[in-house]
């Protein structure tokens, strides 16, 4: 990318303010209003950059469900290697999700769906195929958090999740996660989730991660 | 998007708006496993370029430039003017591309062209930006 290029994307445009189509009169606005908060989540707010925070409330992503709530619901406090399930090999870890798991080398665990492994650094690494669209993991973030999405590569966007939030993994109960990068490809939704993990961290991780 | 197609903030709602009423419709016929955000985009760029043609003229896409104290060290203003002076075609593709963050074949869509017509685009679009920036 040039140096134009670079300073085009960093370029923070006043869009029109995103309007609150929940409150429009007609009936088929009143439809919207049901949509709202999951079409307008995975639409508007991404290729507005400016109204991604403000307005997401609730999307799929993936094999994750995210919903932003009021009050985080009850979790536990559990290590990121209490998390990672049974011990499994690589080639069981192929099968599952019908390609390679990305990080060669490396111990791999399943849990339920989730095949993983923990890299340095005390980060978490996870991947889960779904298949048909199904959703497998739950994730609460709680009131106005600075959710955002990152471009991985032209095809790829990534979502980073800071701080704390509740965890809904698919076999074991809630526990509380620190800040998370999500993105999707090869139908495998990714998963790398880190207590003192950064945006930079994540992002080069997730870039080395094919 | 639908701003950048319309050039009109209210015709931008709408679109949008009319959009989303359709994309929820059709959910039944979005194929799973498919990519959700092109799928959805086409419809919302659709319904923005029906606006267009339905209100008999292009509006002129003015883009300013947000408050922000803490911006990196660059002219913001001088180079979205310069943005803004660009021909309609090729401010399109500049802030489908840089602005929006969408890539090739997401502003192919959007814009209903080819995406080697998207690339050849961009490139002579930043080239006439460098003249007008530099």
């Amino acid at each position: 990318m040039t140096e134009l290029e670079r300073a085009l994307s960093q370029l923070e445009v006043d869009w029109p303010a995103t309007p609150s189509f929940a409150y429009r009169r007609h009936a088929r606005r009143r439809l919207l209003a049901v949509v709202f908060a999951i079409v307008v989540a995975v639409g508007i707010a991404f290729a507005v950059p400016s109204a991604r925070s403000s307005i997401l409330r609730f999307f799929h992503l993936g094999g994750e469900t995210i919903e932003r709530v009021q009050t985080l619901p009850p979790a536990q406090e559990r290590t990121l290697r209490a998390s990672l399930g049974i011990p499994i090999t690589h080639e069981q870890a192929r099968l599952l999700l019908a390609r390679p798991f990305a990080v060669r080398d490396a111990r791999v665990y399943r849990s339920g769906s989730a095949v993983s492994t923990l890299l340095p650094g005390g980060v978490l690494f996870s991947e889960v195929r779904i298949a048909g669209g199904a959703v497998a993991i739950k994730k609460f973030i709680f009131g106005a958090t600075g959710v955002r999405s990152v471009a991985l590569d032209p095809d790829t966007t990534a979502f980073w999740f800071p701080g704390r939030h509740v965890y809904m993994p698919p076999t074991l109960p809630a526990r509380y996660a620190g800040s998370t990068l999500i993105w999707q490809r090869f139908g495998i939704t990714y998963r790398l989730e880190g207590r003192g993990l950064t945006l930079d961290r994540a992002t080069s991780l997730a870039r080395l991660l094919r | 998007m639908a701003y950048v197609i319309t050039g009109s903030a209210a015709d931008a709602e709408d679109a949008t708006q009319d959009a989303l009423v359709k994309a929820w419709r059709a959910l039944g016929r979005f194929r799973a496993g498919e990519p959700f955000r092109p799928w959805l985009l086409q419809i919302v760029a659709n319904e923005a370029r029906n606006r267009r043609r339905s209100a008999g003229r292009r509006l002129r896409l003015a883009l300013r430039v947000a408050e922000d104290p803490a911006a990196p060290d660059v002219d913001r203003g001088a180079l979205l003017d310069a943005v803004n002076a660009l021909p309609d075609d090729a401010q399109a593709v500049i802030a489908c591309r840089y602005l929006l963050g969408l890539s090739e074949h997401e502003t192919a869509v959007a814009l209903e062209l080819a995406q080697g017509t998207v690339k050849s685009r961009t490139s002579r679009a930043l080239d006439r930006l460098r003249e007008l920036y530099d």
